[in-house]
């Protein structure tokens, strides 16, 4: 959990990740797909930063950008330090240790022909200069450390279960002692009861550690269990930031608040009682994203200024960043409307 | 059944087996349900646990081999489906049991407009001339709430989106207004926002058509919000089955117990740490003597390994018509308190 004494281990301003359309018979460059459309935000060191939002807002694409499995289109990103965003190849090579991913489907990532011992050996082969024995003896480590059994090193991946594979992948990323981690959907791909496993040893791994996490997910109860803050993205950019129980209380932003109340709760006595905001209509493509508030076409809340001007993210609350023309930075906190946040002065400074 | 009304459908013992070359998989055992009229069954449980070999060996869409349906009765107002002809049940389906799966992406042909796909039936089981059975495809496609709907016929799948091809699909299930609808996983694939939409539509297309509805997922909150009724799976058994609410209120079945702790919440308290359920589900390569939840199971004891537990009341009710549950161990320690041993 992060107190305001910590600092930014990754600060990112102004990225935006565009894949180019070519069409026509001289596949001529006609347009993009905004991604990632002009984002700003921290996280902090130790603290795990959820980002959440519909099928295609972008979540992934952060996520590989901020790795720079991408090549950004414009912007700075700053990971302890350094701009990822413009180190040379050889800077990159040595910054990569640092930095490591988590991937949705286990089955996918892991080469089939590759035993356990090997897989999670690649990157220390890639990196360090150990000898044989003490590459096992660091296998072995990462296999304890995830809860494998090393006596299953000299196995394949098909031999798992999709839990098992999912711990291979995390003894992976840890092999280098990364201190950041970007989670892509770790869980996504398995079954209720194995989630709270994988879960479970992220957050060990953290606390033993000291890794900062980016947890993307569209599971919103279990991002409210593991983030302390949370991004809210819709259509390559980000809607809301805010402490997660803030969050969860009182979402500033209404695509956040629509977002929330579409998750069916586990509980038919409270189905019924709870109000659900049904959003109209699908989100607009991101090659062609509306005027003014991306969220006005769906927005249940949308002004006329909406659709000609684009609202800035800013601070509605301490903490609070949103990115709505209704949320105005002093009005929201004197009527109270964010309840206790707004009764703090203290700002924290955020960027942005 | 329940004030003498009659079940839509009702299975007894179904039992299901897959012959392949790696060995043979018991994927249902024993499997017994039925659907009263108008009301909403959810099915939950984890994945490989039965629920979608379940229903299809119901409609007869597993091939065979390697699937083999082995025992069992499906009754569809009194005609055992398990013992129709290919044909008759080509009929059944397109006629009276509606069905929709998880992918839309996969169940929709890509190379046919989307409203010659939902003319399709229409005009083979209701024998609807072209005219007739366009003028049935826009209302259809109108109800599930699709706007522009003449003009959407001409479309392709791939120019819908994944929450409208779902809804296509649920168009296409309900085209010749069957009496049982079948949906496997329809949301899994959407977005919450999307699912939401679609969880709206059904009920109101229950209010509307009153339909009987099997609903698969293995999202609880989902479960909570819409069904009657819950059976949950495990291992290719009912393990325990019970009007929704009681079953949330009450659940009886380690498994069921441990699943509702596992999963966070929306509201509320926000825990410190997950509970768990150790272990992996089991793997179903013979006919089960012993429960299937017992290598994961906190209450395991002796009688376990010994002897798969039947279904058994819970409530005082019949089974099938109450709260019941496949468990030799209850909560309150009645059955076998002195032999519960403690688990990991
Ligand atoms: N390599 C690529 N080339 C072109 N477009 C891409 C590429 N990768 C992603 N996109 C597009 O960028 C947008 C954002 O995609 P992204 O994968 O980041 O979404 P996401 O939020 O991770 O979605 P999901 O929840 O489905 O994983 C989408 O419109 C997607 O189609
Ligand atoms: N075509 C098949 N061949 C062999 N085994 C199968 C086949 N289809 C399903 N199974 C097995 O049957 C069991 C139940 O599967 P299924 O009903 O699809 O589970 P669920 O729908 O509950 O996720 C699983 O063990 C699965 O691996
Ligand atoms: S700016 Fe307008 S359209 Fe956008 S979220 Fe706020 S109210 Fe809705
Ligand atoms: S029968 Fe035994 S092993 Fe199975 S769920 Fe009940 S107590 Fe657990
Ligand atoms: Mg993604
Ligand atoms: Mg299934």
């Amino acid at each position: 959990m992060r107190d305001t004494t910590t600092r930014p281990l990754v600060e990112v301003r102004n990225l935006k990740m565009y894949f180019p359309i070519h069409s026509g018979l001289m596949r001529k460059h006609t347009g993009d797909v905004k991604a990632v459309d002009d984002i700003s935000f921290d996280i902090y060191e130790g603290e795990t930063l959820g980002l959440v939002g519909e099928s295609g807002c972008g979540k992934s694409t952060v996520g590989r950008a901020l790795l720079r499995l991408y090549e950004p289109t414009a912007g700075q990103i700053t990971i302890a330090g350094d701009d990822v965003a413009s180190l040379s190849p050889e800077a990159l090579r040595r910054k990569r240790p640092t930095m490591q991913m988590v991937f949705q489907d286990p089955q996918a990532s892991l080469n089939p022909r590759m035993t356990v011992a090997d897989i999670i050996g690649e990157p220390l082969d890639e990196h360090s200069g150990l000898s044989s024995a003490d590459k096992l003896a660091r296998i072995y480590e990462l296999m304890d450390a995830v809860g494998l059994n090393r006596a299953f090193a000299n196995r394949y991946p098909h031999a798992f279960s999709g839990g098992q594979r999912q711990r291979i992948g995390i003894a992976r990323a840890l092999a280098l002692n990364p201190k950041f981690i970007v989670c892509d959907e770790p869980i996504a791909a398995l079954d209720v009861s194995i989630q709270a496993q994988v879960v479970n040893l992220l957050e060990d791994l953290q606390d033993r550690l000291g890794l900062t996490y980016l947890f993307i997910s569209h599971d919103l109860s279990m991002v409210r269990h593991i983030a302390d803050r949370v991004a809210v993205m819709y259509l390559g950019q980000i809607a809301e930031i805010s402490p997660v129980d803030a969050l969860y209380a009182r979402p500033l932003h209404p695509y956040a608040e629509a977002l929330l109340s579409a998750v069916p709760e586990p509980d038919p006595s409270r189905e019924g009682a709870r109000q659900r905001i049904i959003l109209k209509g699908d989100v607009p493509s991101p090659a062609n994203p509306p005027k003014g508030c991306n969220f006005c076409t769906r927005c249940p809340k949308v002004m006329p200024v909406c659709r000609e001007v684009e609202p800035r993210l800013q601070e509605a609350a301490p903490d609070r960043l949103v990115a709505c023309h209704l949320i105005h930075p002093i009005d929201a906190a004197r009527a109270g409307q964010t309840g206790q946040a707004g009764a703090q002065e203290h700002s924290q400074q955020q960027g942005v | 059944m329940p004030d003498g009304a009659m079940p839509v459908l009702e299975v007894r013992g179904l039992k299901t087996v897959f012959h392949t070359r790696g060995g043979s998989v018991h994927a249902v055992n024993d499997v017994s349900f039925h659907l009263m009229p108008g009301e909403l069954l959810g099915v939950v449980g984890e994945s490989g646990s039965g629920k979608s070999v379940t229903m299809m060996s119901l409609i007869g869409l597993l091939p065979s081999p390697p699937a083999d349906v082995q025992s069992g009765q499906v009754l569809l107002g009194g005609q055992d489906l398990l013992k129709a002809t290919p044909e008759a049940l080509r009929k059944v389906r397109g006629a009276r049991i509606g069905f929709v799966f998880q992918d839309p992406m996969t169940s929709l042909n890509p190379v046919f407009t989307v409203g010659s796909q939902i003319m399709a039936p229409l005009r083979k089981h209701m024998g609807l001339s072209k005219a007739q059975a366009e003028v049935r495809a826009v209302e259809l496609l109108e109800l599930v709430g699709i706007p522009d709907a003449r003009r959407r016929l001409k479309s392709y799948p791939h120019q819908f989106s994944g929450g409208m091809r779902q809804r296509v699909m649920i168009a296409i299930a309900l085209a010749c207004d069957p009496e049982v609808l079948i949906a496997d996983e329809p949301t899994t694939a959407l977005d919450v926002t999307i699912q939401a939409q679609i969880l709206e539509l059904v009920k109101e297309l229950r209010q509307k058509l009153g339909m009987a509805i099997v609903w698969i997922t293995h999202d609880l909150g989902v479960v909570a919000e819409i069904a009657d009724r819950v059976m949950v799976m495990y291992g290719g058994q009912v393990v325990e089955q019970a009007p929704v609410k009681e079953l949330f209120r009450n659940p009886r079945h380690p498994y069921t117990r441990a699943l509702l702790k596992t999963i966070p919440k929306l509201g509320g308290q926000r825990g410190e740490r997950l509970q768990v359920i150790e272990g992996q589900p089991p793997i179903l390569g013979s006919a089960p003597a012993a429960c299937p939840f017992r290598a994961r199971c906190a209450h395991a004891f002796a009688r376990c390994e010994a002897e798969n537990p039947v279904r058994r009341p819970v409530d005082g009710r019949p089974v099938g018509q109450g709260h019941d549950v496949a468990c030799h161990w209850s909560p309150e320690g009645a059955e076998d308190p002195s032999q519960e041993a403690a688990h990991a």
